[in-house]
């Protein structure tokens, strides 16, 4: 079915009119929810529905690349146009604040990363489904041995490395921003299809995804240059090689997975929207790590 | 205040309703954050400088980061901000303009 990418309504399936309605009357009540998502994404200018439907039309329009391609689409538009995101951009070459603003927010969501993916799996009948999870999982979360160590566990040798211990680091509360984030997330998991679910938090994996210059990035994650000199530590190089290594692989057999599962008008819908709400919550989220960063700056 | 949008106050959308004085002005807004914000920048602007009140603003950028040239008697600042998604001022880097 059509579903609110600000607040996650339901609308009947294809009815992108009913959206327009609900979106030009919650934006004249000034709910900033709604109002942000028209701004950043369809127009500043106020107009009636029936203006708002030819826009929202071609914004949710599928082209060539399917449904992975329109997910890729969305997601450099936001996070890699011509404003790329500031934290992608102090990314670049990171400051020792920048690093742990990264580890203090990121191990609240890497804790909800886990339940957001046994989620999925409680939720699908689909073995491929649950093997990559459950790969996903270990890669992220349980790690695979001392030679594969997990993503949590070096993010937070990251942190060690730069001077503030894991005891600190799993004692502060997520900020605002996070939390919020962490919420949406666990609700999206747990309420919505889970392979709209798969689609909102593998998709978000797109952003330490290399290829994506390949598709019109403006830049990467990260310059990939830190990984050799001095610049950083060699507990950081060990985190962010591993998510430039894995994320590739992870966030397209996700894409994939959602193109094979993703079937009929209302599932399909539901995906969009739910994956254009992810994205919100994860840029407000990556602007929390700046805030954190901020709080460690000398 | 002089102001270079004709919408909203700090992001210049038209849409939303909300109308809050500032300076003595009643001002339009999009949503509350987007009032939250400006009064803050004008009461930081204005604590930064001394002035007593801000004669003129000239924003541009997107909510991720803004830059203002405020104005007031023959005095100008030029401020580099962004704010939290709460409306709390994340950054706030200010040069007097020549």
């Amino acid at each position: 079915m059509t579903r609110c990418p600000a607040c996650l309504g339901s609308f009947p399936e294809g009815d992108l009119s009913a959206l327009a309605e609900h979106l030009v009357d919650r934006a004249s009540e000034s709910d900033s929810a709604h109002v942000r998502w028209l701004n950043q994404n369809v127009t500043r200018q106020k107009c009636e529905a029936s203006e708002l439907l030819p826009a929202l039309e071609q914004l949710f329009a599928i082209g060539r690349g399917g449904l992975p391609g329109w997910i890729k689409g969305r997601f450099i538009a936001k996070f890699y146009g011509k404003a790329p995101h500031p934290f992608v951009v102090a990314l670049q070459h990171p400051s020792r604040a920048t690093l742990l603003g990264y580890v203090v927010e990121h191990q609240h969501f890497l804790r909800q990363w886990v339940r957001s993916c046994s989620f999925i799996m409680a939720r699908t009948d689909e073995r491929k489904v649950v093997l990559y999870e459950l790969d996903n999982l270990n890669t992220e979360f349980g790690g695979l041995g001392p030679d594969r160590v997990a993503h949590y566990e070096l993010l937070l040798r990251m942190g060690e490395s730069l001077g503030v211990d894991r005891a600190r680091v799993l004692s502060l509360e997520p900020l605002p921003a996070t939390r919020r984030g962490i919420e949406g997330w666990n609700r999206i998991a747990s309420e919505e299809p889970w392979v709209a679910a798969l689609a909102a938090m593998h998709g978000l994996e797109l952003i330490a995804n290399r290829d994506l210059v390949n598709e019109g990035a403006s830049m990467r994650y990260f310059d990939p240059e830190i990984l050799e000199g001095s610049e950083i530590t060699h507990e950081a190089k060990a985190f962010l090689r591993e998510g430039y290594e894995a994320d590739v692989a992870h966030s397209g057999e996700a894409l994939d997975l959602v193109a094979e599962f993703a079937r009929g008008r209302a599932t399909i819908e539901s995906v969009q929207s739910t994956f254009l709400r992810s994205i919100d919550l994860f840029d407000d989220y990556l602007m929390a790590r700046l805030e954190r960063g901020a709080q460690f700056e000398a | 205040m002089k102001r270079n949008f004709a919408g909203c106050a700090i992001c210049d959308s038209t849409w939303g309703n909300v109308w809050e004085e500032v300076e003595g002005e009643r001002m339009f807004f999009c949503c509350r954050l987007c009032a939250t914000q400006f009064r803050t920048l004008i009461e930081r602007i204005e604590r930064e400088t001394g002035w007593t009140t801000v004669e003129a603003v000239e924003i541009s950028g997107d909510r991720r980061g803004r830059e203002c040239v405020a104005r007031s008697g023959s005095g100008s600042i030029r401020v580099v901000f962004s704010f939290t998604p709460e409306g709390e001022l994340l950054r706030f880097v200010s040069h007097a303009v020549a």
